[in-house]
């Protein structure tokens, strides 16, 4: 079974409210949660089918968070990185997001 | 002095002198008895050499005459060829009886105009202008005689200094180059112009350039950081939370480490007012740091204890604010304080310090207290090493009024297991030898911190009697050897340390530069046998000012096959023997570095950084890091 998963390059993650975004695993792994989510060796039933769901984020954020990792994916090991643009009015629960995600 | 004030001044006038020389008959006498006005040195000169100011105005108006006569005849054929090209049926009607070949010329010398208009370089700047602001939609040709139709308009305008009505108010006004124009092309008073360009200022946002310019860079150097890759989303976020704080309402349930850090920001950024205290008061949470609270008032330190009931950490610095009554009604309402720091607190009384160690008593864990200059003495440092008998960690810096006898009481409490001291007043050795006698074996952390007197045999008690220190500071000493260092650290039974501060460390005598014979302070043999006996776990080490340290020590210490594995953070300022190869050496040897202090290290010239390290001090700052290697996590 999980040696399925590790072909799988890209993963599901599901928003709260039923949004799903589709990324490459190893941008889904930004995040410290869904990495040790998707670990291959943990057996989880998200590391089977390769599908998260989050169900403490709406779609809004979770939108944003993947942006987050494409950004973080994108300014891999360069200097001066500019800073992502989030919405005020966003950023609190992006933060709880964050803290949740581990990113 | 402008042209007016020369003319009126100005003896050599003609109308000026003319009256006074012919009442009064002779020229020469008048001349000497007149009073003169002030003039200046040039009228003056001019006149000697019989030059008339008065001419100068002269010919200087005529000029401006004829330039504005010249101007106001370009502008008519201006403003003729303009409205022959715009109107195309006034165009027709007026020159119905030209011939033509008049037409034709005509034509030909309107299409010159334009495009002489074409390449001037003022039409260069509006067209990149224009482009900019509106993605050109046109064709360009089409586009271009329309700039360049529109710059004939322009040079059709009222000239400065003519009077005009204005568009908007349809007041007279004097047209200036700072006029502006209307929405219909006319110009507009000095007011309208005024409004016009406050609605341009609101309207345009305020433009932020990312904050990763050059000096961003060079400060996050100096505060060690080096940031490859993004931040973290929580970091960003933060970041993006403390700018938005007026906006921010409430924050929920934002974790504890969140809040924490969210606090740090804010204090850095002084905009922790008591709006903002606000959102940090939360019941259930057990402890509160904030770390500037220089706007805070009494009310607002009473109101943190009022909100949070169980409290068992208080971290309060800059509360210069904070009085008496602040901390009786903590001692009556907060009951599990554990860990009290405060800094600052000039307005609490000797007498409420020992009510509040009287009512705390064993349960206090940690006291940290620093800037104190005003009240806290000997007697309140007694009653608490008398009361709170079961404190693991004190600190006490730049407190004004404790001394020796403060000393002798510290020596009593037997539970601590971290002691950090900075004195103002200068203290005896012996004071400071007993309570490393009486405490020195549970310390973990000592840091004594500009204590002059502090000697060999203070060193030796160290040595013999601390067997389980992690961090140690002995700084700004001009006593102890550099033979008692090396003792100190020759088989020590306590581990390795991990965090040492031996700077400042040094003998200092302006008429014996070069120090007396024996060594003073850290110098080789001590910081070899240091090396020796901490190397393997050693993390954060400062030997800035440490001048006796010989190259030789360091090429030995930073040698072929030596490794530090943890030593992440250096400071070697001021050692003059420091150049580009040992610092080379040392980032062979300590392959974890991400900080190295260097200032005044002359010799430093050109190193190469390794990619993901701070190397802060060096003498072209304003050089871009060179980057060696690939960054690696």
């Amino acid at each position: 079974m999980s040696s399925t998963a590790q072909t799988q390059e890209y993963v599901t993650l599901v928003s709260g409210d039923g949004f799903e975004f589709v990324v490459p695993r190893s941008t889904a792994c930004v995040s410290g949660t869904i990495r040790r989510m998707l670990d291959p060796s943990s057996n989880f039933s998200e590391a089977i089918t390769g599908r998260c769901v989050l169900e403490t984020l709406s779609g809004v954020v979770l939108e944003k968070v993947c942006e987050y990792f494409c950004y973080n994916q994108k300014n891999k090991e360069q200097a001066n990185v500019p800073d992502m643009d989030i919405p005020p009015e966003l950023c609190l629960e992006l933060l709880m997001a964050a803290d949740y995600l581990d990113t | 002095m402008t042209e007016d004030s020369l003319v009126d001044k100005s003896p050599t006038s003609p109308h000026y002198h003319s009256g006074p020389a012919s009442h009064n008959g002779s020229k020469i006498c008048t001349r000497r008895n007149r009073i003169r006005g002030p003039q200046s040195a040039l009228t003056d000169f001019l006149a000697s050499n019989n030059i008339s100011a008065h001419q100068i105005h002269q010919d200087y108006q005529r000029r401006v005459r004829e330039a504005e006569q010249r101007e106001a005849a370009e502008q008519e054929t201006a403003e003729q060829e303009y409205s022959q090209h715009e109107h195309d049926d006034d165009y027709q009607e007026a020159h119905a009886g030209e011939s033509p070949e008049q037409k034709k010329k005509r034509k030909r010398k309107e299409a010159t105009t334009l495009a002489k208009i074409k390449q001037s370089k003022e039409f260069a700047r509006r067209k990149s202008q224009r482009l900019m602001d509106v993605a050109g939609d046109d064709s360009d040709e089409e586009h271009d005689d329309m700039l360049a139709k529109e710059m004939i308009d322009e040079k059709s305008r009222p000239i400065p200094g003519q009077l005009e009505n204005c568009e908007k108010c349809g007041k007279r006004f004097t047209v200036t180059p700072y006029s502006k124009t209307g929405p219909n092309g006319g110009l507009l008073c000095v007011k309208c112009s005024k409004d016009v360009a406050d609605d341009a200022k609101k309207t345009t946002p305020r433009k932020r350039g990312p904050r990763s310019g050059r000096r961003q860079v060079q400060s996050n150097l100096l505060d060690g950081i080096i940031q490859y890759g993004a931040m973290s989303l929580a970091e960003m976020c933060t970041k993006k939370v403390a700018e938005n704080i007026d906006d921010v309402e409430e924050f929920g349930d934002l974790p504890s480490p969140l809040l924490h850090r969210l606090s740090q920001i804010l204090s850095k950024r002084r905009v922790l007012t008591p709006r903002t205290l606000n959102l940090f008061l939360r019941p259930e949470l057990h402890s509160i740091d904030i770390y500037d609270c220089a706007k805070l008032e009494t009310d607002d330190f009473q109101k943190i204890f009022a909100y949070m009931p169980s409290l068992t950490q208080v971290n309060l610095r800059y509360a210069g604010q904070l009085k008496d009554r602040v901390l009786e009604y903590m001692t009556d309402r907060n009951s599990q304080i554990k860990d009290l720091q405060f800094d600052a607190v000039n307005l609490v009384t000797d007498a409420c310090w020992r009510r509040v160690f009287q009512k705390y008593g064993s349960q206090l864990e940690s006291v940290k207290l620093s800037n104190l200059d005003y009240s806290f003495d000997d007697e309140t440092v007694e009653d608490m090493c008398k009361h709170c008998t079961g404190l693991r960690r004190l600190k006490l810096t730049q407190c004004w009024k404790t001394g020796d006898r403060s000393l002798k009481a510290i020596a009593g409490l037997k539970s601590l297991e971290h002691l950090s001291l900075n004195f103002v007043e200068e203290t005896s050795k012996e004071e400071l030898g007993d309570i490393i006698l009486n405490v020195g074996s549970n310390l973990q952390t000592l840091s004594l911190d500009g204590f002059h007197h502090a000697d060999d045999h203070v060193l030796g008690l160290i040595h013999s009697k601390c067997h389980s220190l992690v961090k140690f500071r002995l700084s700004d000493n001009a006593v102890c050897t550099d033979q008692a260092y090396a003792q100190l650290f020759t088989g020590w039974q306590n581990p390795p340390l991990e965090y040492v501060d031996l700077s400042s460390t040094r003998d200092v005598d302006n008429s014996n530069p070069d120090g007396p014979e024996e060594l003073i302070g850290l110098a080789s043999q001590g910081f070899v046998a240091l090396m020796d006996h901490s190397g393997s776990k050693i993390q954060k080490l400062n030997i800035a000012s440490c001048r006796h340290v010989s190259r030789e020590a360091f090429e030995e210490i930073f040698s072929e096959g030596k490794k530090y594995p943890h030593l992440t953070e250096l400071d070697v300022s001021f050692h003059m023997v420091m150049d580009d190869f040992l610092i080379g050496r040392i980032f062979r040897c300590c392959p974890a570095i991400k900080k190295l202090v260097a200032f005044a290290c002359f010799n430093v010239r050109d190193v190469r950084v390794p990619a993901g390290v701070a190397l802060i001090g060096s003498l072209r700052a304003q050089d871009p890091i060179v980057v060696e290697g690939r960054f690696q996590k």
